[in-house]
């Protein structure tokens, strides 16, 4: 079981969902949630300064957001700045079905899979085993 | 001659000499008293005398007469020599000499007619009838006119152009010539005349004449231009058609001696005028795109083709230039690529758009099945909710499924070139079995392979795979309820390409009436609860994204057929 993660969507219901299977496949044992990249940023930038907060091992991030996107959260996130933080894997968990996005994704190391929602138990169970 | 008149004479004086003693003889012996009434030597000189008068009677006869005889002689030698000539020309000559002697109106041929005309002697008629009745029927009517105005000597000379009938029945073309015979009356009483076969030059006159017709007919202007380059400008030019005069406004009087130059601009695009000019130089065909100008000013784009024209010494002669107006196709290329761009620009944007639609169909839908994959754990009590549940969650499921499917299909389409690798048959069938273990389990279809004829494809796996994956479930799911189901599968090898044919036996289409339906999106032929008429619209566009084709077969109730064709490289 993980210690943190956290989950990226501008859809309080998918987050919503992500919570209650996460919690029931045991895979987590703490859920930190961001509206959109830009918060998720914010998050990392509390978790500098503040250490009484877990760093998560583990990203679900949507694409399609508002403020700030996927894309662009990976595009600030990769940089020296966060460079302490480059140990977290990354999930993409998106609805797209472009296949443009899919090649995208292949620039980003810390980008270790590509799913398409609902998030599920069986997602889940397949992860755990991969991390 | 001298002779025979010495001879004469010397006959005469001897005989005259010798009567003259018989008689002095006699008269001596009937009067012998007499005798001095007779002188022989009187008689004797009477006799030279008269011997030698008689010698130059003679003489002056001889030689009034040799002189008689000896033009007699040449007389007789001229006319054989003519007779000769006459002889020689005839048979030397091409032409068909007639003569007509026209009061009787007999008529002879030479050999010619024969020759020329394929006539044998004892076919060709004794008169004039024989001849004007040969002669074409459009041309007889003018041709006589002409030929008896000459005889009655309202004209002097006589010549004509007239088609002549051969013995096989074609025509020829002839030119007939002819001089006139006049008795002491100046009557015309014989005519005689020499025919040419002309047909050659008459054919090649036509011909060059259909020529010239495209030239001054065609809607391409037509210039000739001499051969060499006039102070390094283009050469001057000889001749330019109706077509150019039409277009540029220029005529033929006005332009004629001048250079190109004059209507072709040689500042819109310096790299083509130098092209050209440098063709010139080399002798070689050159083509330009250039703009020209017409004699108001006005400007239009032109096909410009120079061609080198060599005379029968092989020396290049002149230039001959082909120009087609292409202001309007420049104008639609313009616009067609403005359309292109355009259309390109949609199609992106409507791609875009259905991959936007799609996601934001799809982002609420997972969030339903991952919530009722949520409720799948928790125990409902109340019967009315659980089948409220139960309905939501089929819907939802439907939903899914059908979008999913529009997402396979917007994918395929959006991927108009694919990537291929060379597979085995044998392994792809393995891999989509593999797939379908549990229905064929369930089915125990008979199968037959046939790749005996070729074992690689050079295909897409996922698209090949989807494909047979589609035609088996189709097959199973549409077989016959009274017969063992078997499909037969081959592959055949047409060289550049490969085709697979794909055979069951189950309960087939009705083509008659689906024919156009068949491979549509969402069309449903079998009311089966499952069947949602997608299969075969996938499966057409996967063929068609990977460069094949694909036709169908079918018998209701005997089975059905398709066949797919795809290039081998």
């Amino acid at each position: 079981m993980l210690e943190t993660i956290l989950c990226i969507d501008d859809d309080p219901i998918t987050l919503m969902l992500c919570k209650m299977v996460i919690k029931k496949a045991l895979f987590s044992n703490e859920i930190a949630t961001a509206k959109n990249g830009e918060e998720a940023i914010k998050h990392f930038d509390n978790l500098k300064t503040n250490h009484s907060i877990n760093k998560p091992q583990l990203i679900f991030l949507d694409l399609n957001m508002p403020v700030m996107n996927g894309w662009e959260f990976l595009e600030r996130f990769i940089t020296e700045e966060y460079s302490e933080y480059h140990d977290t894997k990354v999930i993409i968990l998106s609805s797209t079905i472009d296949p443009q996005d899919l090649e995208k994704s292949k620039k980003y190391p810390m980008v270790i899979d590509f799913l398409s929602k609902p998030i599920s138990k069986e997602m889940l169970e397949f992860l755990k085993n991969k991390i | 001659m001298k002779n025979k008149t010495n001879q004469t004479t010397i006959i005469y004086i001897l005989a005259s000499i010798f009567l003259a003693i018989i008689y002095r003889e006699v008269f001596s012996i009937v009067f012998p008293s007499n005798p001095s009434s007779f002188s022989l030597l009187n008689n004797i000189l009477f006799i030279l005398f008269s011997g030698i008068i008689l010698r130059y009677v003679l003489y002056k006869n001889d030689i009034r007469n040799s002189e008689i005889y000896r033009k007699l002689k040449n007389t007789n030698n001229e006319i054989k020599e003519s007779n000769e000539k006459y002889d020689i020309v005839s048979k030397a000559t091409s032409d068909i000499i007639w003569d007509w002697k026209i009061t009787e109106d007999t008529m002879t041929w030479n050999k010619g007619i024969e020759s020329v005309f394929g006539y044998n002697q004892d076919q060709v008629g004794k008169t004039s009838e024989w001849w004007f009745d040969n002669i074409h029927p459009e041309d007889t009517i003018k041709m006589s006119i002409k030929l008896y105005s000459f005889i009655e000597q309202k004209t002097e000379k006589w010549q004509d152009q007239y088609r002549f009938k051969c013995a096989d029945g074609s025509y020829k073309y002839v030119l007939d010539r002819g001089f006139i015979l006049k008795d002491e009356n100046g009557k015309s009483v014989r005519m005689i005349g020499a025919i040419q076969d002309i047909t050659k030059q008459k054919e090649e006159e036509q011909r060059l004449k259909l020529l010239e017709t495209v030239i001054t007919h065609t809607k391409d202007s037509v210039i000739i231009t001499k051969a060499d380059l006039n102070d390094g400008k283009f050469p001057s030019i000889v001749y330019v058609n109706p077509a150019f005069s039409a277009t540029s406004g220029y005529s033929s009087d006005e332009i004629i001696g001048k250079s190109p130059e004059v209507f072709i601009s040689t500042n819109a695009d310096l790299e083509e005028h130098q092209k050209l000019i440098n063709a010139i130089k080399n002798k070689e065909e050159c083509q330009i795109e250039t703009l020209s100008y017409k004699k108001n000013k006005e400007a239009y784009w032109v096909n410009f083709n120079m061609l080198p024209v060599y005379d029968s010494e092989g020396e290049l002669s002149h230039w001959v230039s082909i120009q087609r107006d292409i202001t309007e196709d420049k104008k639609q290329e313009v616009e067609k690529e403005q359309l292109i761009k355009e259309l390109t620009q949609n199609n992106k944007d409507l791609q875009q758009f259905s991959y936007i639609t799609s996601h934001n169909l799809r982002a609420p839908l997972s969030n339903l099945t991952g919530l009722l994959n949520l409720i799948e754990d928790i125990p409902i009590e109340n019967q009315e909710l659980k089948e409220i549940i139960d309905g939501f969650n089929k819907s939802t499921h439907l939903l899914n499924d059908t979008i999913n499917d529009l997402v396979k299909v917007i994918i395929i389409k959006d991927n108009p070139s694919i990537e291929k690798e060379s597979l085995m048959l044998k392994d792809i069938f393995e891999d989509v079995f593999s797939q379908l273990d549990f229905l064929i389990g369930l089915h125990k279809p008979i199968i037959l392979f046939n790749f005996e004829e070729i074992s690689f494809l050079n295909t897409n796996k996922s698209y090949l795979e989807s494909i047979l994956l589609n035609l088996l479930t189709n097959s199973i799911k549409y077989k016959s309820e009274n017969r063992k189901l078997k499909i037969s599968i081959a592959a055949h090898d047409l060289g550049d390409s490969v085709i697979l044919i794909f055979k069951d036996n189950g309960i087939g289409i009705d083509l008659e009436r689906n024919k156009d339906k068949i491979f549509g999106l969402y069309q449903r032929f079998h009311d089966y609860p499952d069947s949602k008429g997608l299969g075969l619209y996938l499966v057409k566009s996967q063929v068609e994204t990977m460069g094949g084709t694909i036709s169908i077969e079918s018998k209701v109730n005997i089975g059905t057929t398709f066949t797919l064709t795809f290039k081998n490289r």
